[in-house]
């Protein structure tokens, strides 16, 4: 397997080199009109945001390719700068383009706005960008703390419509009229995006409900705000799932099925039972817990790379925390390593917090690997989860692949100061899943 | 077969039934569906791009203007 570090840095490379390509052609363009600044950069900040915005659609489409090879939590992190980057940009534009129509007629800005908008594929390109804004300030931190994941993500449907609305006007640009090859180059970038979107995000869900009928079989209480949701489904080796990925599901009651949660296997996979743990963080979740058996569910994956392909070293250290034990509990059984030199660090605030604490020292005590449950307050020194505290735990940290799923505040803090402590950052490997 | 199965089999619909179809069947049938919205997504594209305007709507607006500005 190529490391997923090199592949993400090629591909990354080849979206700047396009970026810089459809900025390029702009500027060598001969319809580039030339009465100023603004004109030229409402130009290059249209086309860079129209380039960006199908660079987006394809990074979230899903695709097995981009999932296994770069990793859900880098497309993730690229997706989150790179959004933000799209439409500053088409606010940029927009502005510009305004104030460029404005001093090419020497007009004030109001009628310059009337008359873009009465420009052929405009109002639709405004309805975009405004829809666009819309999510972008959904997504500000400040912003994103009050509303609910499943109105976040609600909104966040809304970019497919906002980057359809926009895509007339791009065509139409001065940019590309009248280039037959670049314009079919463009379009086509374009359509694939949106097939991509449609096979991974859209057709392959449905395939799965048809082809493996998953089912909630049971929901089994593991702490007071924790379940364990199981599921049966027909074929389910054909998903090729691997403990330590995880899936988007949908579950299809009245007042669940509009919102798909992400949420790691806690347990191997078998080719009849799938099997994920959750708590409830807000209503949303909290909904899960009542759900009935016999409801089917719609599961988009599998997908993220924190399974043991990424394994390099002889040594394994998984770090959980609270309900990142998840992913951690579904490789614990299957990790396969000479001499089981594996351990597992779960921490948690409580002793009522940890969850499914009898599977693993059973696994434990069958495998011979070991379990180090941390549990208190986090200013008790014994819990400290900091490098050299980790290398007292399992001796010698730097000979070892380690694996990390918690809150993004505490996996940020075991994060740095790992880094700090000189570990090498492609031993590390995680899953985020905040939004 | 008995009565009861063939009823089961008889109110099953088709594209159900298909769903039990061997693993190698559906791989196929999923490369087929594949190949074919990549296909449609080309003529779709290319088609927009050849339709696509001659002359930008904006530039038709401000060439004169700019030719009578000079």
């Amino acid at each position: 397997m190529r490391p997923p570090r090199l592949i993400a840095t090629a591909l990354l490379a080849l979206i700047w080199l396009g970026g810089a390509l459809a900025v390029l052609q702009v500027v060598l363009s001969a319809g580039v009109p030339t009465e100023g600044a603004a004109s030229l950069m409402a130009h290059a900040s249209g086309m860079a945001a129209g380039y960006g915005a199908a660079i987006m659609l394809i990074l979230m489409s899903r695709s097995p390719w981009l999932e296994r090879d770069v990793g859900a939590h880098r497309l993730a992190r690229w997706h989150g700068w790179g959004g933000r980057l799209v439409i500053i940009l088409t606010v940029v534009h927009t502005l510009l383009a305004v104030q460029a129509w404005a001093e090419a007629r020497s007009t004030d800005r109001m009628t310059a706005i009337k008359d873009v908008l009465s420009l052929p594929g405009l109002t639709a390109a405004l309805v975009g960008a405004v829809m666009l804004l819309l999510v972008g300030l959904a997504s500000l931190r400040r912003l994103r703390r009050r509303i609910s994941y499943e109105r976040w993500h609600f909104l966040h449907l809304l970019t497919y419509l906002a980057v359809a609305l926009a895509f007339a006007h791009q065509l139409a640009g001065s940019d590309l009229a009248g280039r037959k090859s670049v314009q079919i180059a463009w379009s086509l970038l374009y359509t694939y995006a949106f097939a991509l979107v449609l096979r991974w995000r859209v057709l392959q869900p449905l395939f799965q409900l048809w082809r493996h009928r998953l089912r909630v079989e049971e929901v089994r209480q593991e702490s007071p705000n924790v379940m364990s949701v199981l599921m049966s489904g027909r074929h389910l080796d054909e998903l090729r799932a691997q403990p330590g990925q995880f899936f988007r599901w949908r579950f299809l009651t009245r007042t669940t099925w509009h919102a798909a949660y992400p949420f790691s296997l806690s347990a191997p996979p078998t080719c009849e039972r799938l099997r994920i743990t959750v708590k409830a963080r807000g209503d949303g979740t909290r909904r899960i817990f009542r759900i009935p058996v016999g409801t089917l569910v719609f599961a988009e994956g599998p997908y993220g790379g924190l399974t043991q392909r990424r394994r390099r070293r002889p040594r394994v250290l998984m770090i959980a925390g609270g309900v990142g034990i998840s992913p951690m509990r579904a490789m614990f059984e299957v990790i396969d390593l000479p001499g089981k030199d594996v351990t597992l660090v779960y921490r948690a605030s409580s002793e009522q917090d940890l969850v499914l604490k009898h599977e693993l020292d059973e696994i434990a005590e069958r495998s011979g690997a070991r379990v180090v449950y941390l549990v208190g307050p986090s200013t008790d020194a014994a819990n400290e989860m900091s490098a050299r505290a980790l290398n007292r735990i399992v001796g010698d940290l730097s000979d070892h692949d380690v694996y990390l799923c918690a809150s993004p505040r505490l996996a940020g803090r075991v994060r740095d100061s790992l880094m700090l402590g000189g570990f090498p950052r492609h031993q590390l490997h995680e899953e985020r899943f905040s939004f | 077969m008995s009565d009861t199965a063939f009823e089961v089999g008889r109110r099953t619909p088709r594209i159900a039934r298909l769903a039990g179809a061997p693993s190698y069947l559906i791989r196929w049938m999923l490369r087929i569906v594949t190949v074919s919205l990549f296909s449609a997504a080309t003529v779709v594209g290319v088609s927009l791009g050849i339709g696509a305007p001659e002359i930008s709507p904006t530039s038709m607006v401000q060439q004169p203007v700019a030719l009578s500005d000079r």
